[in-house]
């Protein structure tokens, strides 16, 4: 709030309290990225600790009770608690960049978001010191399963959705408010970059479905029964034997659990729209055509929810409208990845890092999307549903997808974010130690899952599974190897890393012309937007200036 | 150009490779008609997938070698090229055109998968399948029930009502070799079916999540021929009216010791081998028809002779403890 020029009362000052207290966007965006992490590093250990369970067939690492709970709060964590924040807090450090505004709408609003986050994901994180420890019917948490489930770790479950939703609906409005009104001089709708185009839709999404599953899960809390002093509430929205149906939450759950995932897909498109120019020294191929297919994609993604319940039953001509639907997406999907790869066409590409990243997304996205062409078709789907095989296809679009570009987004702006450059070659080392170490993981599901392993079991004993699960055990730990990497990275740059200026990337967008880190209030002056590459012209018009003088 | 059409033709050539090479990497061999159609449809759509994810992955490799920077300065600009309609509109509708094929050929292979064929000479049989915490209960037509491993004769189709009693969770019924899986979901029926030529055993077991022991709740269908089925459906006919242990020892052994271990030692659920509680035919009806605490009404709607059976069994062989 320094823009205002009241002064800061002096308790706020402290290194720590001025953390505590701050409301500038890009404090709270570092903010969501660090909790981000810290949960990323423990749901990555839960997910290090079920794949030793699975190493073998008949192993006895984890208990069934407690190999539920690890994948329960694995999966929950790591898209409400990881993903979903990374997303968040590079959106609230680099849109009110992007755009030349000096913060966000509202930012009491936005370190309230932050706050519910970090609550939320507290209460998720200590659910395993409840009654009974922590929930344990996987993160889409189905009744009756998840009614009649023991012990509290289910109700706080529920309450940390709650928050955390509350949370995302705060954050998303913020968005959508800023993206529309603070937009700086001659920024049109299509001279904004890619990346605030992806936050806009993700925000108008988040919108979309947020109240549906808040709705689902109090329901769900009503049928697991509450009291309140006097009162006690006990209903049966789910349960049969009073006239209740446990599919409707699956449809409750999934209106909302599939746009989620291109909640977290469009940032990570936009990060590679951002980055993939920038390496190859061109603009985007087709603009237009990139930020029309995110709005396709979003609106399509709300429309194809119970291709999730092919298996419950429904009858043909809903399973036919939700395949086609379905497959629709992919059209959006595939005008994106096209014009990504037209853009590297008659470039100028070099390797660094971020670029790794962007071209490591491209190769692996590409696979995540291509299977979720079986699921789509209803038939094909009653077989390979609910095993190994969706396992992969969604680890392959949301890590090999979101997580990639993510990496390759910490790897782009973190001069910007904190002046110095992340080391190269320790990156690249991380980067295909990651490559290799997911693809190891990741691939093997596939067939696993063709061969008829379910999901979610926490032991097997069929031994001709025995040599995939272990590859992809292997492929897990190298994984953490590379997170680790990402760790070692952090943490010797933060002292020693080269300052690099302003703009090491000769990047195109308004971000860059901050400087690095940027002052509380962004920029002095922000220069007129003529396109959607500011800083290109910026630098041509320099360039042509100095000619002109030589030339005279 | 060049490029294009050497990229062309491996896409070509891959497509036709592939359905053998593929043979690996498709659901496991089929069994059954449904099953049979469920694989060529993923076979089919395999054809796209591979030619599509060879193309992708094609082009970006070559982008990525003939477009490096080389010598090139760093920051020296590629091509200013900003897009053109036409190359948009031609990734727009290609992958429309595919997606139409694979639609259409799913929708020709959907009656196949789906329809039970109608009766033929030799009959239909019917198989009412109730998924339960955490063990599968088969009824045949004349009243026979088993436990977790069904039998059923070559060559005839079997119908089966899938379904779970209203005070249980969500199972899946799925034996891979034998069509695709269908959720047995409490208040409902669902129905699927399948037709197996080989006799032989298939296994599968419960594909949604239902609890601690979901990973124990495995199923097999033994397909015999057709005269030797019917001679156990009535030697089991007779066994069960007479209240033979048989019976009784499948649900010792499916719905009992998955918690409690094969000899009553505990496991997920606490040790009842020595139990008085075992030694009471009316304890342990009492107990099975309606649970305790954390344990599930595993028999609630069992016959008289189903606890029969279990108790019976019980008194011959009481759990030792190992």
């Amino acid at each position: 709030m320094a823009a205002r020029g009241e002064p800061t009362p002096t308790w706020q000052r402290g290194k720590v309290a001025s953390w505590l207290v701050t409301t500038d966007h890009k404090r709270i965006g570092i903010l969501y990225i660090w909790t981000a992490l810290v949960f990323f590093v423990l749901a990555g250990l839960m997910a290090l600790l079920l794949r030793l369970q699975l190493s073998q067939a008949n192993a006895d690492v984890l208990s069934a009770d407690r190999y539920n709970e690890l994948i329960t709060i694995h999966g929950t964590a790591m898209v409400f608690l990881v993903v979903v924040p990374l997303i968040a807090g590079f959106a609230n450090y680099l849109v009110p960049l992007m755009i030349g505004a000096r913060d966000v709408a509202f930012p009491r609003l936005n370190a309230l978001s932050y706050w519910l986050f970090f609550l939320g994901g507290a209460i998720l994180m200590l659910s395993f010191f409840a009654d009974g420890g922590a929930a344990d019917t996987g993160w889409t948490a189905y009744p009756p399963l998840s009614t009649q489930a023991p012990g509290n770790g289910q109700d706080l479950w529920i309450l940390s959705l709650h928050i955390l939703s509350a949370s995302s609906l705060a954050g998303a409005i913020n968005f959508i408010v800023t993206i529309h009104n603070m937009r700086t001089r001659g920024m049109s709708w299509t001279r904004m970059p890619l990346f605030a185009w992806s936050i806009l839709l993700y925000g108008w999404l988040l919108i979309a479905i947020l109240p549906t599953l808040s709705a689902g899960l109090t329901l769900l809390l009503l049928d697991r029964g509450i009291s309140f002093g006097p009162w006690e509430v006990q209903t049966s929205f789910f349960d049969p034997a009073d006239g209740g149906s446990p599919v409707l939450y699956q449809h409750a759950f999934w209106f909302f659990g599939h746009p989620e995932v291109y909640v977290i897909a469009l940032p990570a498109f936009g990060m590679i729209s951002e980055v993939l120019p920038v390496f190859s020294r061109r603009p985007v191929f087709g603009y237009r055509a990139v930020a029309f297919s995110t709005v396709a994609i979003a609106l399509f993604s709300w429309l194809v929810w119970a291709h999730h319940l092919f298996t419950v039953g429904l009858p043909i001509p809903v399973q036919v409208y939700f395949m086609i639907a379905s497959m629709l997406i992919a059209v959006p999907t595939g005008i994106k990845i096209f014009n990504w790869l037209a853009t590297l066409w008659r470039g100028n590409i070099s390797f660094d890092t971020p670029m790794l990243y962007a071209l490591g997304f491209l190769s692996v996205f590409v696979l995540g999307g291509l299977t979720g062409i079986y699921l789509a078709a209803f038939p094909i789907d009653w077989q390979v549903h609910d095993t190994y095989f969706v396992v992969a296809h969604f680890h392959y679009t949301l890590f090999g997808g979101a997580m990639f570009a993510i990496f390759a987004g910490f790897f782009y702006w973190w001069p910007k974010m904190f002046g110095r450059l992340l080391d190269e070659t320790l990156g690249k080392w991380q980067f295909w130690t990651l490559f290799i170490g997911f693809n190891l993981a990741f691939f093997p599901q596939h067939l696993l899952g063709l061969e008829g392993m379910p999901r979610r079991v926490y032991t097997y004993s069929n031994e001709s599974w025995e040599g995939y699960n272990l590859a992809s055990t292997i492929g897990s730990y190298v994984m953490g190897v590379a997170v680790l990497l990402f760790i070692v990275n952090v943490v010797r740059t933060s002292r020693s890393g080269p300052r690099v200026g302003n703009d090491p990337w000769q990047a195109d967008t308004l971000e860059w012309y901050a400087t690095s880190p940027p002052p509380p209030h962004n920029f002095d002056e922000v220069p007129y937007v003529t396109s959607a590459r500011p800083l290109y012209d910026l630098r041509r018009k320099l360039r042509e200036q100095r000619g002109e003088r030589a030339l005279g | 150009m060049r490029l294009l059409f050497a990229l062309a033709g491996f896409v070509l050539v891959a497509a036709t490779v592939a359905p053998s090479a593929l043979a690996q990497f498709a659901p496991v061999t089929p069994e059954s008609p449904n099953a049979d159609g469920i694989r060529d449809s993923y076979l089919f759509v395999s054809i796209f997938v591979l030619g599509i994810f060879v193309l992708v992955e094609g082009l970006l490799i070559a982008f990525i070698v003939k477009y490096r920077r080389r010598n090139r300065p760093r920051f020296e600009d590629g091509a200013p090229i900003e897009g053109t309609t036409r190359i948009e509109l031609v990734w727009t509708v290609l992958p429309v055109v595919v997606l139409f094929l694979i639609a259409a050929f799913v929708f020709i292979e959907l009656p196949g998968i789906k329809n039970i064929p109608s009766a033929g000479a030799s009959g239909q049989l019917e198989i009412s399948v109730s998924g339960r915490q955490y063990y599968w209960q088969y009824e045949y037509p004349n009243g026979v029930i088993t436990i977790d491993d069904m039998r059923a004769p070559a060559g005839v189709p079997v119908r089966l009502e899938i379904s779970a009693p209203d005070s249980d969770v969500i199972h899946s019924w799925w034996i891979p070799a034998l069509g695709g899986k269908i959720d047995a979901i409490p208040g409902t029926v669902n129905e699927t079916w399948f037709e197996a030529q080989n006799p032989g055993v298939y296994r599968g077991q419960c594909a949604e999540l239902c609890g601690p022991e979901h990973a124990q709740m495995l199923a097999s269908v033994e397909v015999m021929p057709r005269v030797e089925f019917a001679l156990w459906l009535e030697e089991r006919r007779a066994a069960q009216s007479a209240s033979a242990i048989e019976l009784g020892k499948e649900e010792w052994g499916g719905v009992c010791a998955k918690c409690h271990g094969l000899s009553g030692e505990g496991g997920i659920a606490p040790r009842i081998a020595g139990s008085l509680v075992l030694s009471d035919p009316t304890s342990v009806e009492d107990l099975v028809r309606n649970g305790r605490r954390t344990m599930p009404a595993v028999g609630s709607g069992w016959t008289a002779e189903q606890v029969l059976a279990l108790t019976n069994y019980l008194k011959e062989n009481p759990p030792n403890g190992g």
